[in-house]
């Protein structure tokens, strides 16, 4: 029997995530715990924890998981894991161990796309030097899978969305478009090469992009998930207390999705993070409306938004084309913090 | 009237229908679309006021109906090349608007009156604080078209954020809806709006 997990949800991937507008109402009545030893919490807005063990030593944690967003349970299995274990390597560490944690309609769908989902994130943590030793399933519908990570990071060498500093330039490893493509795929108009790119590109983890950070020694950077890149980039402003120029012209997307957005394919989280982060943003006053909402697609397992100094950017583009990301591109400039957090270009 | 059924449609389906019925529409004319989805709905009406698109909504029995009326010639998308500019930096506004009733500055001899309405375009261009709008009616559309002298200086004037609102009457009045050269065609209701939300016109 051929499982199509997409029929089963209407927002899959990193565009489940609730709304970041609720979850920061939310976590304002969430006491953070006081402890010296806690290096990154919630509080930078960045996408792991860091807890020092000693002063060679610290665990980045982190978890995701999400609704499907492709129909086939190995890919799904695939990116949920690559999304999850990217945290880690945004955060400048080496993932290590992992955790399944599924949600799965056992009276609605076949035990083989259970194994399916399992096998294809069994194979992706192998990928990435992760050894799954464990987890928990829930019966509950519709299906959701993802991983609880640990990763190690030495504690004067961690990445967070705090160190951007002004006069950095930004650079993006994936091109943008996941959440869109997928979207039209729902809807019968995505082409099956642009599918097969976003998959592919969900798939593909971050590590050797976190490879060319840590031989740059670079202090700034985030991964672009479901806030989508103007989200992100907008929480590390906010952290770092500076201000981002964005040129979405300079950003790559994927095969035809400026086409889509143009027929009014704007998935629905992309609205839900304009409404959060635009507060915060300028957009110029001749922006594409395209391009605008572009930015705030939610990606599933998205590229790294890496904080390059000014010296040394040419060198990390070339390196990281190097290794397999030919797409990364030079889209921004980090400046001191003015009015706005974000201001955004075509 | 036309009408877009989306109901049991989900985001973005029925944004899709809505942006293709828009295109297949004429200006100034309207049609129907059916949701029964909120989030569909919240999504098309941010959608519509951000593309500048007016409408209407009433809602019966869980289903949303919106009277979506395109009111542009869709000025904006003839002009690519507008959307060229690499460096535009972000321009500060007034609490004022600026309200062109006539293609003449003044009252008196009319060569004299064109020019000093040229330069009166021109300099808003270089004033520390832009308008928040320009409404053009009457005869002041005629220096809202192509063959305009000042139709660069508006042209500018609207990248840098001020909208222009033209009087859809007076353009249709003196046969110029197929040599306007840039703004939105409004209406008296939007004008209105404008002019009396605003403290300060400033009329040439």
């Amino acid at each position: 029997m051929k499982v199509d997990l997409l029929k089963m949800v209407e927002y899959g991937g990193c565009s489940a995530k609730i709304s970041p507008k609720q979850l920061e109402e939310i976590l304002k009545y969430l006491p953070l715990p006081k402890d010296p030893n806690i290096l990154v919490d919630i509080d930078t807005q960045d996408d792991a924890g860091v807890y020092r063990i000693n002063d060679e030593l610290a665990l980045v944690l982190t978890t995701d998981f999400f609704p499907p967003v492709c129909s086939d349970p190995y890919e799904f299995g695939q990116i949920a894991a690559a999304n999850s274990i990217s945290d880690v390597y945004a955060m400048g560490g080496d993932p290590v161990l992992a955790l399944n944690i599924m949600m799965f309609p056992a009276d609605r769908l076949p035990m083989e796309a259970y194994a399916e989902i399992l096998k294809g994130g069994f194979d992706k943590a192998t990928e990435a030097g992760v050894r799954i030793i464990g987890g928990h399933t829930i019966d509950d519908f519709p299906p959701k899978y993802g991983l609880a990570v640990v990763g190690y990071v030495h504690p004067k060498r961690i990445i967070a969305n705090t160190g951007a500093k002004p006069g950095d330039y930004l650079i993006l490893t994936k091109p943008l478009g996941t959440g869109i493509i997928m979207a039209g795929q729902r809807l019968g108009i995505s082409t099956d090469g642009d599918v097969a790119e976003a998959k592919s590109l969900m798939k593909q983890l971050n590590n050797t992009g976190a490879g060319v950070m840590k031989k740059y020694s670079i202090r700034g950077a985030t991964d672009i998930t479901g806030f989508g890149l103007a989200g992100h980039a907008l929480k590390m402003a906010k952290a770092s207390r500076v201000s981002l120029n964005i040129e979405m012209k300079k950003i790559p997307l994927i095969g035809s999705t400026y086409k889509l957005v143009d027929e009014g394919c704007i998935p629905g989280a992309s609205f839900r993070n304009l409404e959060y982060a635009e507060k915060d943003f300028s957009f110029s006053p001749d922006l594409d409306y395209n391009l605008k909402m572009v930015a705030f697609d939610a990606q599933t397992s998205g590229g790294l938004l890496i904080c390059a100094p000014d010296d040394k950017t040419e060198q990390i583009l070339t390196d990281l084309k190097d290794v397999g990301l030919t797409e990364s591109s030079l889209i921004g400039q980090v400046t001191e913090q003015k009015e706005k957090l974000i201001y955004m270009y075509n | 009237m036309r009408i877009v059924d989306t109901r049991g449609q989900l985001c973005p389906a029925p944004l899709i229908a809505a942006k293709k019925a828009l295109r297949e529409t004429e200006a100034g004319e309207s049609f129907m679309l059916l949701t029964d989805n909120q989030t569909s709905f919240d999504n098309l009406s941010r959608f519509l006021k951000d593309n500048n698109t007016h409408f209407q909504f009433s809602k019966a029995e869980g289903v949303w109906e919106l009277t979506i009326t395109r009111l542009t010639g869709d000025v904006s998308e003839t002009r690519a090349e507008d959307y060229c500019t690499p460096e535009i930096t972000h321009f500060e506004k007034g609490n004022y608007i600026v309200v062109v009733t006539s293609d003449k500055m003044g009252e008196g001899d009319e060569e004299l009156g064109h020019l000093l309405m040229s330069n009166f375009i021109k300099a808003i261009k270089d004033l520390d604080r832009l308008p928040q709008k320009m409404v053009f009616y009457n005869k002041g559309v005629m220096i809202v078209t192509k063959n305009s002298p000042v139709i660069d200086h508006l042209r500018d004037l609207e990248k840098m954020g001020v909208e222009l609102l033209l009087c859809a009457t007076c353009v249709s009045h003196y046969s110029l809806s197929d040599s306007i050269g840039a703004g939105i065609l409004s209406n008296m209701f939007t004008i209105v709006e404008v002019m009396t939300s605003t403290g300060n016109i400033i009329k040439p």
